[in-house]
Order: structure tokens, then sequence, then C-alpha cells
């Protein structure tokens, strides 16, 4: 089969977006399963979702990981009818700045950073990013930053864990046909 | 073995990451759990003080929130949430608070119960102004 020029970056774009509709959906799933989970402490969760958002940031760049992790959170939250919940806003302000930090350190870094580095800063942002929304809209207080050295400290674990296995999973993926046309591409598109 | 594969995916900047972010969050918790006990407990509802004592004194507290009533107990100068309406019972899982500054949050019930050391004075009114 012949292919014209047109057609196979058509081809590439499509791909593209049902892989994005892939990983959210994926993400979707990881973030209900884990809330169904019982945790320890109640505000340990494993963000397992963030293995996704890791993965899509380093094949298809920060717009895509922008797209599976607001999407992921909006369906998420109609999911388990907490939309525009306290809840809600906290997941929105931790994944907001988890993508903006992972976004700024991809850029910054290069290479020389692997998807555990960037996980980990991404996690630890999220727990940044969650306290200070919670202190602004919830508890006005500063006794609330207590929580947030063990946050710190968990999310770090998470952060490591959740990026080997985002480590893990790029490498099968790369090996496959479907993002052959793929290597190095996040760097292209985040160009664009 | 896992963590040898785990540090095997790892480049150097890697961890440097996790290595800093440790010592932060390390530093961090050993600066806060430096605190003197604490002499009164305090409960807001929304920003509101709606209810404070001495936490030598044991009782049973009922406190109304926006959900529902919960219970709080003072004993043994600490004091600990053992009933909540809120589907997840987080303030309950926070387990028991006895020092200066330490909380206890029930977010879907807008309450908030901290202790307060006894010679410090009120300062706390800043925030009611909205």
């Amino acid at each position: 089969m012949t292919f014209s020029v047109a057609e196979s970056s058509d081809l590439e774009r499509a791909r593209r977006r049902i892989f994005l509709a892939l990983f959210t959906a994926l993400a979707v799933a990881l973030n209900t399963v884990e809330v169904l989970l019982p945790s320890p402490v109640p505000w340990f969760r494993l963000g397992l979702a963030n293995i996704l958002t890791v993965t899509v940031l380093l094949l298809y760049g920060p717009r895509a990981a922008w797209a599976v992790t607001l999407g992921r959170i909006i369906v998420g939250s109609l999911l388990l009818g907490r939309l525009f919940s306290p809840g809600f806003f906290l997941s929105l302000g931790g994944g907001a700045a988890a993508v903006a930090v992972m976004t700024a350190a991809w850029k910054l870094c290069g290479a020389r950073i692997g998807p555990v580095g960037i996980s980990c800063l991404g996690a630890a942002a999220h727990a940044a990013g969650q306290m200070l929304l919670a202190w602004a809209i919830l508890v006005r207080h500063d006794a609330l930053w207590q929580l947030f050295p063990l946050l710190l400290l968990a999310s770090l674990v998470t952060g490591v864990l959740n990026g080997a296995v985002a480590d893990m999973l790029l490498e099968t993926l790369k090996g496959h046909p479907a993002f052959a046309g793929l290597r190095d591409a996040g760097r292209k598109n985040s160009s664009r | 073995m896992a963590l040898k594969s785990v540090l095997r995916r790892m480049t150097l900047l890697d961890r440097a990451i996790v290595m800093v972010l440790g010592m932060f969050a390390g530093s961090l918790l050993l600066g806060i759990n430096s605190r003197a006990p604490g002499e009164n407990i305090l409960v807001e509802r929304e920003g509101k003080i709606i209810f404070t004592a001495p936490l030598k004194e044991e009782r049973e507290i009922r406190l109304k929130g926006i959900r529902g009533e919960a219970v709080l107990i003072v004993r043994e100068g600490g004091a600990e949430m053992i009933e909540a309406p809120c589907p997840r019972k987080v303030c309950m899982g926070m387990g028991r608070i006895d020092q200066d500054g330490e909380i206890i949050a029930c977010v879907p019930n807008g309450l908030l119960v901290r202790i307060e050391g006894g010679n410090e004075p009120e300062k706390t009114y800043d925030v009611l102004s909205r």
C-alpha cells in the first residue's frame, strides 16, 4: 500500500488522537480504582494516573499531557459524582500544578531528566498545589501546613514508583510499531 | 531486586531530585514535630470559633457541622474525633491530637478542631473577615 505525505500525516494525527483518548480513559479508570482502594491514611493517594500523564508528556508533549490530565479530572469527577465539589477543585489544583512543573522540568532539563525525576517533581507539585488550594478555599489556617511534610514524603515514594512504571510503559510502547513514527516526536510537537 | 531495577531507571538528575526533595521533606518534618503540648481546644465552623475549652477537662462534645453531627472526645490532654457524618471519615482517620498547633480538619462537614498553647494571645480573628 502506498500513502501520500498528506495521508500519512493525517493517519498520524488520527492515531495520536485515538491514543490520547485511550490514555485519558485509562487514567480515569486508574483514578477510579484508586479512590475505591482502602488507604491507610485519608490524605494518602497513590497517584497512579500520573503514570499516564508522564507517559503522555514524554510521548506526545505538554499539550497532550494537559489534555489527558484535565480530561481525567473532569471525567473522573463526573464518574465519582464530585464534579465542582471541594475535592474536585483540590484535584484540579494538584493536577494543574503537577503538569505545569513536569512540563517545565521536561523543557528545561531535556534528556538529563528521566520519567522517575519528572514523576517525582509532579507528585511533589501535586501535593503542594493541593495544599495551597485547600488553604485558599477550605481551611484558611496555617496549621494545615503541618500535613505538608508528610504529604511530600509520601508523594516522593509514590512518585518514584509511578515514574519507574511509566519508564517501563514507555519502553514497551516505544518498541511497538504503532508508536514507531513517534521517536522523540514529543519534542517536535511541542515546538509547533 | 526491585530497588535495583528502579535505580537503573533513574538518571543522575532523577536521583538528585529525589534526594533534594527527600531532605526538604525530612527537615520540614523535623521542624514541625518540635512543638509544645497544647492547653486549649478550639473548634471552628466556616472560620468562626464555635467551641473552646481547656484540654485538661475530659468531655465528649457533639459538634453541629454542615452535614450533620460529629462527636469529639477530649481525654488525657488530647482530643480525637470518634464519630463523623461524612462518607470518608477523614477526620476520624487523623487520630488523636495533643500538641500546640495540631489540627483535625473535617472538610465536608466544615469543621476544624485545633489545639492552642495556653499562654499565647488570641490572634486568630484576622481570618474571620471573609
